[in-house]
């Protein structure tokens, strides 16, 4: 049915023109249809990555800008207007990414404003170039094959195309392995980075595509007004476009299409009734209200009301393939790459005078399994940090093998096979469990912006290669059965499961587990037990920090012991049992008083 | 002289809003609409109401506290669990809400505020300053140095500066974290409208006055770190002094542009602010 829908709006689409009679309609359309690209364009950010542009008119304007004056001054086509428009735009959104998303948040949010605002008052000030506050008219209209595209039916199928085409550019992205870091980034960034995802670049990459989208929409804006004044810049253009967005439904790829179009005609239609002002002021109230009443918009409402709640298949024991011959899901054994020794030597970290490692040294020996453990507050998590890249010791080094690690950002530290846990339950919440697994296979992939944009055959080769990889890492940990359910609704030790699945899709060579049986029943702690001595079988080192005694002196070969910040015992688990001093730390200070 | 009135005004600015963003986790786009409300309380209350211009300015002050009150207690509050982004877009929609609704209550023409001091500039040796000027100095300072007190040396300021540093050990203290928070969201909205009602008669009062005041003061509190109330206060005399340098050596056209050329570059050298502490706090 969908489908018939389908062939249904793209007819009425194409054929628009022949039954719109009113130029004034097709006017509206057209608007709509730059409006959608913008949308679309900063909905990648806002919606994706969750990082908002209010900057999104200086693209824009800088689009139109490049477009017009390449046309009247170089008296290029409209085509290569078109592209430099993209690319001028683009590096625009290269330079302020580079600046601004390494702190991301408020920052990114006020360096773009402040940017639009600063190009406005260029294009005002520097008179020789962009002729000030009296813009540029006579913009050309496109020429295709040297016949000029006057008429606005052909303009409307120039729009068409280019709002269409960046619709399929937005579905490539979201549907690929850096769509899926733009989430993971929004959902829980010190995750995404433990399994690799680089922010900086991934941001960089969103806020570039994003930008260059809203460049060609400026550069349709030029050629079909045929005039550019400082005008484009109004900041009135971002609040559209964020309107747009947040009512259509940030983070769906159908919603900033809704948003254009509704937002696009109603003022329209109520031209007559009211004049700009009162339509900001509604604009602004509309947004106050879209927040409270309707936070994540009309198009993820719209589908929860149409979806009749599904049957579920029946929990329980998972189908397919029987446990022992589900394939490993890490490294294919070449056990001597794997037999990475990590070497932590005198690591201090302070909290503001505090030390909470006081100079550590131990090893952690290939392919063993080694637990950290210690009263509460005795720096083992801080180690974990310290190790992984998330804090910065005050000195000592930690290397692994002979590279060092210390100093190194917690994604290249991943790509290094060490794949850490978290104490806290941490999962990709609102993306569903085989998502979350295929964000853990991000290093397993190889696909870069141009190349997924391209959509050539190894890119969709490599996403069910990936896909299928998701499935056997799901097998081992037993999570079949809840592949496409919303991670963040699952109960608390399945969470930990998913944790632990998202860690091994990352191929760790060493993988780091923070308290992972922290709030799990008996029975899970069994099972928990079960999987990391299979996860050892598949050549992986395991590290872990744990409370549960029966866990750790079960399967640890070594234990280390840590109190106050220095290591107080090391050694095979009978052997810690029975040292006076970890007895001594752990029961308290009948010796010390 | 003229970068020390506007400094002494961003820095109240920017001291507001730093306050919001350290407490509340909040980026205030809607800081610029309290600093418009200032202006035109000052003119409303000499214009209409018939009050002098330093209980104008006075009414200004109490008018801030209570818009900025009542507006936590009805869009924040309920929204307090809500991630920054959330809030924020809150905060842009009564931005856009709250300038169109002075566009139309106003009218888009300037309003000139009167004053009560000599035009005739005081000499002081070879610089010559309009009283007025010494007059927003001088407020600007003093209520700069009342700020500090309040945080530094009353009940309130030390439940603020803990709620500050951890909200959720604050609250198991018995501080009121919903007080606290409409407590600094008016006090924040005051100090941007004093710098309105003080700025409202130097320049004029016109509907987006607020706009240019929120990019100036979110440079400032970049400028001197997020959360820092000593940066901000320093940060806004820079900003001032820099943008009458920029403007008189470079071109007054840019004059604007002097506060995103500092957002760059403190963001590519220093990006925790110029005065931040090595070991952040909260």
């Amino acid at each position: 049915m969908s489908r018939g829908l389908g062939v249904l709006a793209a007819l009425a689409l194409l054929t628009l023109p022949l039954w719109l009679a009113s130029p004034y309609h097709l006017h509206v359309v057209i608007m709509a249809g730059i409006f959608t690209i913008l949308a679309l364009s900063l909905n990648l950010l806002l919606g994706y990555t969750g990082q908002l542009s209010l900057g999104h008119a200086g693209f824009f304007g800088i689009g139109a800008y490049t477009s017009a004056l390449l046309a009247l001054r170089g008296d290029r086509s409209f085509w290569i207007g078109l592209a430099s428009a993209a690319l001028a735009a683009g590096l625009a959104g290269w330079g302020i990414g580079r600046l601004a998303l390494k702190l991301r948040g408020a920052y990114f949010v006020l360096v773009t404003i402040s940017f639009a605002g600063v190009i406005s008052l260029v294009s005002i000030n520097w008179m020789e170039l962009t002729n000030g506050p009296l813009g540029l008219p006579g913009v050309p209209p496109p020429e295709l094959f040297g016949v000029p595209l006057r008429t606005k039916a052909a303009y409307y199928y120039v729009v068409l195309l280019a709002a269409v085409l960046a619709y399929l550019v937005c579905h490539r992205l979201v549907h690929s392995r850096l769509g899926r870091a733009f989430l993971a980034l929004r959902e829980n960034e010190p995750l995404a980075e433990s399994v690799g995802v680089d922010p900086v670049r991934t941001l960089v990459a969103a806020a570039v595509v994003s930008a260059a989208m809203a460049g060609v929409a400026g550069s349709l804006y030029a050629h079909y007004v045929r005039f550019v004044s400082p005008e484009v810049f109004l900041f009135g253009y971002t609040v559209t476009m964020v309107i747009m967005v947040v009512a259509g439904g940030k983070g769906t790829l159908l919603g900033p299409v809704v948003g254009a179009l509704l937002f696009t005609a109603l003022p329209e239609a109520l031209r007559e009734a009211m004049d700009w002002q009162w339509q900001m002021l509604a604009y602004g109230i509309v947004l106050v209200l879209l927040v409270f009443f309707l936070p994540r918009g009309i198009v993820p409402a719209v589908e929860r009301a149409w979806r009749r709640p599904r049957g579920r298949k029946p929990d329980g024991a998972p189908r397919g393939l029987p446990r022992e011959e589900s394939r490993p899901p890490s490294r294919r054994a070449d056990a001597a790459e794997s037999g990475a020794t990590l070497t932590i030597t005198d690591l201090a970290v302070e909290f503001g005078g505090v030390a909470a490692l006081a100079g550590v040294s131990f090893q952690v020996r290939p392919l063993t399994i080694t637990s950290l453990i210690g009263p509460n507050g005795a720096g083992k998590t801080t180690a974990f940090n310290a190790i992984t890249g998330y804090l910065r010791p005050r000195r000592g080094r930690v290397l692994w093998d002979d590279v060092a690690l210390s100093g190194q950002r917690p994604c290249d530290i991943a790509r290094r096979g060490l794949v850490r846990t978290f104490q806290k339950t941490s999962v990709f919440p609102a993306l569903s469990v085989r998502d979350n697994v295929m964000i853990g296979l991000h290093l397993r992939g190889r696909g870069r912006t141009l190349g997924i944009l391209a959509g050539g055959r190894a890119i969709r080769e490599e996403e069910a290669r990936l896909g299928t990889e998701a499935d056997v890492v799901l097998e081992f940990v037993g999570l079949r059965h809840r592949r496409d359910d919303v991670a963040g609704r699952l109960p608390y030790g399945e969470q930990r499961l998913v944790e632990l699945a998202v860690a091994l899709a990352a191929r760790p060579r060493l993988l780091l587990l923070d308290e992972p049986g922290a709030g799990m029943t008996g029975g899970e702690k069994d099972r928990l037990i079960e999987l990391i001595r299979r996860v050892r079988e598949q050549h992986v080192t395991v590290f872990l920090v744990e409370h549960d005694m029966r866990l750790v002196m079960g399967i640890s070969d070594t234990v280390i012991v840590l109190n106050h910040g220095r290591v107080i015992a090391e050694g095979p688990p009978a052997a810690i049992q029975a040292h006076p001093e970890v007895i001594r730390a752990y029961l308290g200070s009948a010796a010390r008083a | 002289m003229n970068g020390l009135v506007l400094g002494g005004t961003y820095a109240l600015l920017g001291i507001g809003l730093t306050l919001i963003f350290g407490l509340m986790n909040l980026v205030n786009f809607a800081h610029g609409e309290f600093y418009t409300l200032g202006a035109y309380t000052t003119f409303a209350a000499l214009a209409l109401g018939g009050v002098n211009f330093f209980g104008a300015v006075a009414a200004a002050l109490v008018i801030g506290a209570a818009a900025g009150a009542l507006c936590e207690r009805v869009l924040l509050a309920p929204l307090r669990d809500e991630s920054i982004d959330t809030t924020m877009l809150v905060m842009i929609g009564l931005w856009i809400a709250l300038q169109n609704a002075e566009l139309l209550g106003w009218g888009g023409a300037a309003k000139s505020i009167p004053h009560p001091f000599a035009t005739a500039p005081l000499t002081l040796g070879p610089v010559g300053i309009a009283p007025l000027r010494v007059f927003v100095v001088l407020t600007a300072l003093a209520l700069i140095g009342l700020s500090w007190l309040l945080i530094q040396h009353t009940r309130l300021g030390r439940a603020m500066r803990a709620t500050f540093q951890d909200r959720e050990t604050a609250a198991l203290m018995g501080v009121r974290i919903g007080r606290i928070h409409t407590a600094t969201f008016a006090f924040g909205s005051a100090l941007a409208a004093a710098a309105g009602a003080l700025l409202g008669p130097i320049f004029l009062a016109y509907p987006s006055m607020g706009d240019l005041a929120s990019l100036k003061a979110f440079s400032v509190v970049i400028l001197g770190g997020l959360g820092n109330l000593a940066g901000a206060t320093i940060g806004g005399v820079i900003l001032g002094i820099a943008e009458e340098l920029g403007a008189g050596y470079v071109s007054s056209g840019y004059r604007d542009a002097v506060g995103f050329v500092i957002i760059i570059l403190v963001l590519l050298f220093r990006p925790s602010g110029l005065f931040a502490r090595s070991e952040r706090v909260g």
